[in-house]
């Protein structure tokens, strides 16, 4: 009994991190610039891929596939930016949130098509694996489990530093805060934004590789954890990041829990039953701010 | 930017619209005499249904300004209770239909009342854990239910879905010619439902739906009841959405769980971005662009999905208002600079591109 | 136009501004030169507020120019902040879920260096010693007193060539805007260049250098405090006695 309940905690842990990284790269988007990425998906799928090809294909080291995947979901951020949302920005600011959201939308099936198109439809191994366990007692650690937990763990560390200390993550801040007075302070929001999605695409490019590595790479990769992503969001209330990381956690481990209690096909709906509880209670989520938009 | 209608320009886009309208019925009644190619007449059927589809969910988004992405589930949801009356009651499609479109509404009005008191983008990513919620169920469905023969039926109809449950009887009846009595009950929906839908966008009942768009607080303190109309535009635009998923899975005999795919809802959205969200016409040209350019893509081959993305992001970056929208500022731009004298041949030229 | 013979930092020049269709600023012309302070007074709602952002930048300009040290101002908000205007907004505007420390730091975004960012804390700690006291609590945890203090020290931390400062007393305790002005009053007197907006032209009398009447977007009247205090007419139309 005991070894079973270690090892629905030990999957719940693990796709909670995993959970964790995507839904910060979205959350971080959402909170800076109120705006929602239906491609954070593809974006995922292409550090998989990238990471592939680097190592598989270039047969270039490990290090280099991580930097590889950080690298291409670095530059899907940086030309969603420049050739999209910078556009719809200069459009009515009242139709920019569902306006990002179709073309978004529009951006992550063309990118999807385009890695199918280059890689064919059949899943490939990421190489980026380790197998073995570690056996601690009664505990089986699958090492590609710990690898999971400790490069999240890492990351999410590094986004804190440089969210909490630097001039950049500040001026991030400030500018999810009052978009206004960051402007007066000489912040130039569209450089922020930049960043912002330039940071986020390197994190889906990291989780994009760890997904990946714990089954196997397929052009619809990214969808599944962006919607649980989305589901986590809403649970902790968007723009949170610290709520978000918590919510992962926590909603990874009941999946984990109501998968093995229920059945596999009950883990989502369960989830999404949480998320409707959540929201008729309170409609910003449970650590949101209760922010007036245009209301 | 936007100009609002004065009392004489409104006048001016009735009759525009009835123009169009008389133009399109004609159209439609001359199609099956010019066309013989049944792929053509069975494609300009799917395009139909797409341009029914659309026209609710710009009902709901572009005029009522609800984002919800559970459009195609409660078309699903009209197909397979549709489907599942006839498959396991044995009764006629006919008798299944209206029926199956009410439990559209119920299960759409629980959708409206879990995203009632959400805004923006909440409603949004609600509606799409609904709908995926609601595919993964269908496709994971694989306890038996009934024996059918020596296999095993699943309740929902699992990954295969439902077929051979009945059809319209246009078979039996015109033979050879039976798609042609298809297209008609087809373009008969589309035409009742988009009567109705201009009857609710000029009601009353539509100004409380833009109000709540535009400004939800100004609407509010008006004497707007949100919950209200939120839940009515909700229960009307599932009617017919729910409807048209009814006719779909008779016509075409069989429903599955692929129309619940996010490529089928992104069509749908395409249709209704390309032709000018929160316009009347724009699903119904959006849908003739987009059929139209799928058509041509189809030679591409592989390359279909890709283009259809393109054209989304690019539709939404570049005309934001859409075809029609942007037809709308030329037609502005022609009126402001030919004055009166213009103004008779305004209502051909709109007529013309929409052909 | 101006009557000093110093050299003008702020220059306005027939400046037209407003939202969408709305113009609020109809042709406002004055200058501020290096040192001074100058007032804006006028009823609420016709334009005091929207003058200071058209400056910074944040209401876009429609007509005429306006120019820092000579430099015609640029359009993005940003831009403007590095030129050297400080805006301290209506409101506070201050970003809620940071340390006051934080919001400082904020101030001294376009600052040069470490160094430079330590001897302006320490100049603002020196003229508030409130903030260094409450340097690591939440913004929004602080009372609106305090607030309008992060808010000016922020400003002051931008270390800029005119500081703007819209409404200083807006909202709070007689008691505290005495406080408030006690500490404008010490910036003026430390040679700093300053426009401020306030509704109340008797709270300025012994502080500004010149007072401009602004009504419905467009100045009526300029002239040494004093000089308004004693035309009982002006008062009455303009500010309802």
């Amino acid at each position: 009994m005991l070894d079973i309940l270690m090892s629905v905690l030990v999957a719940g842990l693990t796709t909670g991190a995993l959970y964790a990284l995507a839904t910060v790269g979205l959350s971080l988007v959402w909170g800076s610039m109120g705006m929602l990425n239906m491609a954070h998906a593809a974006m995922l799928t292409l550090g998989g891929y990238a990471a592939f090809t680097a190592t598989t294909t270039l047969g270039l080291p490990v290090f280099a596939g991580f930097a590889a995947a950080i690298l291409f979901g670095a530059m899907a951020g940086g030309l969603l930016y420049v050739l999209i949302v910078r556009n719809l920005l200069k459009n009515d600011k009242a139709t920019f949130e569902s306006n990002v959201m179709i073309a978004t939308v529009g951006i992550g099936i063309a990118l999807e098509n385009t890695i199918l198109l280059t890689y064919g439809g059949q899943p490939l191994k990421q190489p980026l694996s380790v197998d073995g366990i570690l056996k601690l007692g009664p505990l089986n650690l699958p090492y590609q489990n710990i690898v999971i937990i400790l490069v999240v763990v890492v990351m999410m560390a590094v986004i804190a530093l440089l969210l909490g200390k630097t001039r950049m993550g500040r001026a991030i801040r400030a500018t999810a805060q009052n978009r206004d007075a960051a402007q007066l302070m000489g912040v130039a929001v569209n450089r922020v934004y930049f960043q912002v999605l330039v940071l986020s695409g390197s994190l889906a490019g990291i989780c994009g590789v760890m997904v990946s590595s714990m089954t196997q790479l397929s052009p619809p990769l990214g969808n599944d954890p962006m919607l649980k992503a989305f589901i986590m969001c809403v649970v902790a209330g968007l723009g949170n990041l610290p709520g978000a990381v918590a919510a992962a956690f926590g909603l990874a481990l009941l999946e984990a829990f109501i998968q093995y209690v229920a059945g596999a096909r009950w883990g989502f709906p369960s989830l999404l039953f949480v998320v409707i509880a959540v929201l008729i209670w309170r409609p910003s989520g449970l650590f949101g701010r209760t922010q007036i938009r245009r209301m | 930017m936007n100009t609002h209608s004065s009392p004489k320009g409104l006048t001016g886009s009735n009759k525009l619209d009835i123009t169009i309208t008389l133009l399109l019925i004609a159209a439609a009644i001359a199609l099956p005499f010019f066309i013989d190619s049944r792929y053509v007449l069975g494609q300009i059927v799917l395009a139909l249904f797409y341009a029914t589809i659309a026209s609710q969910w710009n009902q709901l988004f572009g005029f009522a300004g609800v984002f919800s992405l559970a459009q195609m589930a409660i078309f699903a949801f009209g197909g397979y209770a549709t489907a599942m009356i006839c498959f396991y009651f044995g009764w006629n499609v006919w008798g299944a239909l209206v029926p199956a479109a009410l439990g559209s509404v119920a299960f759409s009005l629980v959708v409206g009342l879990a995203c009632l008191r959400l805004t923006g983008v909440y409603v949004a990513l609600l509606t799409l854990a609904i709908a995926q919620t609601m595919y993964l169920l269908i496709v994971t469905d694989t306890e038996c239910f009934v024996m059918v023969g020596s296999t095993c039926r699943q309740f929902t109809g699992g990954a295969v879905g439902f077929a051979r449950f009945g059809d319209f009887g246009t078979r039996a009846l015109f033979k050879a010619q039976w798609l042609v009595g298809n297209y008609a009950i087809v373009a008969v929906l589309f035409a009742i439902t988009m009567a109705f839908t201009y009857a609710i966008v000029k009601s009353p009942m539509g100004l409380a739906f833009r109000a709540l768009k535009d400004n939800p607080g100004y609407a509010v303190a008006r004497g707007v009841n949100r919950f209200q109309a939120q839940l009515l535009v909700f229960g009307i635009s599932a009617f017919f959405t729910g409807l048209a998923g009814g006719v779909y899975a008779a016509h075409f005999q069989a429903i599955g769980p692929g129309i619940l795919s996010m490529s089928q809802l992104m069509f749908i959205i395409a249709i209704t971005v390309v032709g000018g969200v929160g316009t009347f016409w724009g699903p119904l040209v959006g849908t003739i662009v987009l059929v139209a350019a799928d058509e041509v893509m189809r030679e591409a081959g592989e390359f279909r999905t890709l283009g259809l993305g393109i054209i989304i992001a690019v539709s939404i970056v570049l005309m934001p208002k859409g075809l029609v929208g942007r037809l709308g500022d030329l037609v502005g731009w022609l009126r402001r600079r030919h004055a009166s004298p213009a103004r008779g041949k305004l209502a051909e030229s709109p007529a013309l591109v929409g052909e | 136009m101006s009557d000093t013979a110093k050299p003008a930092v702020l220059s306005l020049h027939n400046v037209v501004s407003g939202y969408n269709e709305l113009t609020v600023l109809k042709g406002v012309s004055f200058d501020v030169a290096a040192g001074e302070l100058v007032t804006v007074v006028g009823p609420n709602g016709h334009g005091k507020s929207t003058l200071l952002k058209t400056i910074s930048g944040l209401v876009p300009l429609k007509g005429g120019s306006i120019s820092i040290d000579g430099q015609p101002t640029l359009t993005k908000p940003h831009a403007v902040a590095a030129l050297g205007v400080a805006h301290v907004p209506q409101g506070d505007m201050l970003f809620p879920e940071m340390s006051v420390l934080e919001n400082l730091l904020m101030g001294a975004y376009l600052a040069p260096g470490k160094a430079e960012i330590d001897r302006r804390l320490e100049e603002v700690y020196a003229l508030l010693p409130k903030l260094a006291d409450r340097r690591n609590q939440v913004a929004s945890s602080l009372s609106g007193g305090e607030r309008r203090m992060v808010g000016i020290g922020r400003g002051l931390m931008m270390a800029g060539r005119i500081l703007l400062i819209d409404e200083p007393s807006l909202g709070l305790a007689p008691l505290i805007i005495e406080q408030i002005y006690g500490v404008i009053s010490e910036l003026s007197r430390s040679g700093r260049t300053i426009l401020l907006v306030e509704e109340n032209p008797a709270r300025v009398a012994d502080l500004a250098d010149r007072l401009h009447l602004l009504d419905d977007g467009e100045i009526v009247w300029s002239g040494p405090p004093a000089d308004l205090l004693a035309r009982d007419e002006l008062l009455a139309t303009y500010l309802g006695g």
